[in-house]
């Protein structure tokens, strides 16, 4: 579950060489912004892809924070790590399409079938057929449960849990990425997951 | 202070992610080992965070590079537009008395590089010289009367059009496959190379992208140029070696789309290898439904 953030730092040598980048970017050098950009792209649409179950929507949140982040990258100062900056910008553009999605009563990437709710978005993914149907039926039962549960937090608890659970952020971090304390973070964290125990208790 | 049970449940949200104090973290495991209760709780809270693995993961390799070529396609687009825009709207700002002769220097620039940007005959393509020239100074040597004279090296950029069909045009693109720096650059070349007809050379030199190329992006992108060569004994054995050796899952994914295609017993043993060796259940499972498909064993005896 850590795997995500490690990876990410894994495949930057150093911070040193991250705020070289992030250097010769803010100078306008081409290159270093796309290396800059191959460094977190992934994170960055599993993120959006996964607040938001839907390609779509997820490649709209890519173009438009990489876009931020080419146009404001003059302005970042170090204040912050590069990380929890690009994720701030990542999650607000995420929060207010979950907002609207929810005033507006969007339609959900969850639907109802013959053989109960299914997550789109895993039936968009799933491609090969079952080595063990019955397991693997159990599973995608599962996994739509899951989608959801998730689909039932709120905004904000979605977020947090997303980053807390499946990108493996810490508290601090994820307080620094919403606009948050540490505390507001982990109170967060704490109804989302009573919330998703108590939708998920008759399959665990 | 010993903590009570009420205490203890609400902490094990955050003891399971290591979210805790040392302090807390000690009272916890003290009130764990003394209260089974408590110790039942924390293995049904277990249960639940692993049963949560089951949510698949959405990532689609094949939307990764499309969001990458729409974000390169916004860029270059945003940057072309503003850098004109920019340029009217501050002639715009200008006092009268400066606009004219700074609109007159601009026509003469038009007029000038307009012509020279007029097509010439390159090979069975068009080519035309456009403005800039890049120039690096080698050496330099005073020769002690107050004169210097200065070893420059020009580059002059063309830009050259035609059809993919075009020799000439094909071995450009392929040259950019090969040597250019900047992995946009080669990512276009490749998208181009795949839209032509099919030749040795731009096959062999797509398998050098899949398997030398040091960018993810490029290597996902040849894998797809190289559909239309699915079935050529070299691919489907570039792309076996891709399956074992990239340590890219999203490229590893796209080359099983691919052996997909040809159901090749040369590659059985490969698979059977992947199944036993992958850490990604998502590509093992894919390799075993492989071999299923193949009538092939799935493990190795």
């Amino acid at each position: 579950m850590n795997g995500a953030a490690e990876t990410v730092s894994a495949r930057l040598a150093s911070p040193t060489d991250e705020a070289g980048l992030i250097r010769a970017a803010q100078r306008g050098d081409e290159d270093a912004f796309e290396r800059l950009v191959r460094s977190y792209d992934q994170s960055v649409l599993r993120i959006a892809s996964n607040l938001l179950r839907s390609p779509d929507e997820a490649r709209d949140v890519y173009q438009e924070a990489f876009l931020k982040v080419y146009r404001n990258l003059h302005q970042f100062r170090f204040d912050c790590s590069f990380h929890t900056w690009l994720y701030r910008i990542v999650t607000n553009i995420c929060l207010d399409r979950l907002r609207r999605r929810r005033v507006r009563r969007e339609e959900s990437a969850l639907v109802e079938t013959a053989d109960g709710v299914v997550d789109r978005a895993v039936q968009a993914v799933e491609k090969a057929p079952a080595s063990d149907p019955e397991r693997q039926m159990l599973n995608r039962e599962l996994g739509s449960r899951i989608a959801a549960a998730l689909n039932e937090l709120t905004p904000r608890e979605r977020t947090v849990f997303e980053l807390r659970h499946y990108e493996g952020l810490r508290l601090r971090a994820i307080g620094e990425v919403i606009g948050t304390t540490e505390e507001a973070a982990k109170n967060c964290l704490f109804r989302a997951t009573q919330k998703m125990r108590a939708s998920l208790e008759a399959f665990v | 202070m010993k903590m009570t049970c009420a205490e203890v449940r609400e902490q094990l949200v955050f003891y399971a992610y290591g979210e805790v104090s040392p302090a807390v973290e000690e009272q916890v495991e003290a009130h764990l080992e003394s209260c089974p209760e408590c110790r039942a709780e924390r293995a049904r809270h277990a249960a639940f965070l692993e049963a949560l693995d089951e949510r698949q993961d959405f990532t689609d390799p094949a939307l990764l590079v499309a969001c990458r070529n729409d974000l390169r396609a916004a860029i270059q687009a945003g940057r072309a537009k503003s850098g004109w825009f920019d340029w009217l709207r501050d002639v715009a700002q200008m006092h009268i008395p400066f606009r004219v002769p700074v609109g007159a220097l601009a026509l003469l620039a038009v007029g000038f590089f307009g012509a020279r940007l007029v097509p010439q005959p390159f090979g069975g393509v068009e080519a035309g010289v456009a403005a800039p020239m890049f120039s690096s100074v080698r050496s330099v040597e005073p020769d002690g009367t107050g004169r210097i004279e200065i070893a420059v090296d020009d580059v002059r950029r063309r830009v050259v059009s035609g059809n993919i069909g075009d020799p000439a045009i094909q071995a450009l693109l392929v040259s950019a496959v090969r040597d250019e720096a900047n992995p946009g650059v080669r990512v276009e070349s490749i998208g181009a190379l795949g839209n032509g007809g099919e030749s040795d050379e731009v096959m062999h030199a797509l398998i050098g992208a899949v398997t030398r190329d040091p960018d993810a992006g490029v290597r996902l992108k040849a894998i797809e140029a190289l559909k239309q060569y699915a079935g050529h004994a070299d691919v489907r054995r570039t792309l076996a070696g891709v399956l074992v050796k990239d340590d890219d899952p999203g490229v590893r994914v796209q080359a099983i789309d691919l052996l997909s295609a040809h159901h090749d017993p040369s590659i059985v043993g490969i698979l059977q290898d992947a199944v036993q060796k992958e850490d990604n259940g998502y590509i093992r499972s894919r390799c075993r439904n492989l071999l299923e498909m193949m009538n092939a064993s799935v493990g190795t005896y």
